[in-house]
């Protein structure tokens, strides 16, 4: 019975292949590829007047991969927005904030970027981060929540925030697997988010080195 | 490389695992057909199924006309790259494909094909 489903399968992509050749359009441009995971993108407004979860906005959900490009494509890029702006993305059902019940026993891989690095890295690491996330690339996926983009005036910041820092083995193949993929070379540290609560984050002890 | 994503799911190679239940007695059987002795094995995949795409295949994605397309959602203009060219209805008539064959709806979750 497996072999015939199978036979079929195989079959109809051929004929798929045959007529599409007509319209000189390749396949894989006609459907759109489903994500493993639903994902929010948000955005921090740093309006004085509201308050900071007032700032904070869901902006829309997607869970195809050509739904990210659509809304990548007509959104600025990180370092087109203004000093004080976040992006984040982080699966559907958690808020970016520490007080999430997601979040709330986790931490986040911290890459911080000198101010010269905005016009060469801040917008290919922000890419390529949330690629690695929407395309499932570690291999704890489940302990990933999300992602998020600080355009600060001294130091630009992006983070993976993962769900349970006590994970040691998943939170550090996410760590490895983050600084290979971007092509790091200098150290990067995790931070436990209750420690970031209580101080400046400048001040936080990292729990884990890669 | 040039598989469907489909059959790029599996992130790693692995042997299928394989186990024996010896059958004594006709009440040992399932008394469902579409499950097997000792419980049914075409559940899951090894390491769980998961929707799994490398880098290089999305950024393929990326020049796909559908990728092109404005998203539906209300964005704030500040946000907007372009606020000219993007306003909130139909995209102009150069996003049409040139063929005449294919029309991308984004209404439509689907596609729409000759065959």
């Amino acid at each position: 019975m497996a072999g015939n489903t199978t036979e079929e399968v195989e079959g109809s992509t051929t004929t798929e292949t045959k007529t599409n050749s007509n319209a000189e359009v390749p396949p894989e441009f006609l459907i759109k590829h489903p994500l493993q995971n639903q994902w929010s993108l948000w955005f921090y407004d740093n309006d004085r007047n509201k308050t900071w979860e007032e700032n904070l906005i869901e902006l829309t959900t997607f869970d195809t991969v050509e739904d990210f490009w659509r809304l990548y494509h007509h959104i600025k890029l990180p370092s087109e927005l203004r000093q004080g702006h976040d992006y984040a993305v982080f699966k559907q059902g958690i808020r970016p904030m520490w007080e999430d019940d997601a979040n709330k026993m986790g931490g986040r891989w911290l890459i911080s970027l000198e101010k010269k690095q905005r016009f060469t890295d801040l917008d290919r690491f922000w890419l390529d981060v949330v690629l690695l996330l929407i395309g499932e690339n570690f291999e704890n996926s489940d302990e990933i929540c999300g992602a998020v983009v600080n355009v600060r005036p001294k130091v630009d910041k992006i983070a993976i925030w993962t769900a349970d820092a006590m994970k040691q083995h998943a939170t550090i193949e996410i760590g490895k697997k983050l600084k290979e993929q971007l092509g790091i070379h200098g150290k990067i540290g995790f931070q436990v988010h209750r420690d970031t609560m209580v101080k400046h984050s400048s001040a936080t002890k990292n729990l884990y080195t890669v | 490389m040039s598989a469907s994503p489909i059959a790029r799911q599996a992130t790693h190679s692995q042997s299928i695992p394989s186990r024996r239940v010896l059958i004594t007695d006709p009440a040992q059987m399932p008394d469902v057909y579409s499950s097997t002795p000792g419980g049914t094995i075409y559940s899951t995949t090894p390491g769980g199924t998961r929707i799994v795409y490398e880098r290089s295949f999305m950024l393929s994605l990326r020049q796909s006309p559908i990728s092109q397309t404005p998203p539906q959602c209300a964005l704030p203009a500040a946000l907007l790259k372009n606020p000219s060219s993007v306003p909130n209805v139909q995209p102009a008539s150069t996003q049409k494909p040139r063929s005449n064959s294919i029309s991308f709806d984004e209404s439509q979750e689907t596609f729409s094909m000759d065959l």
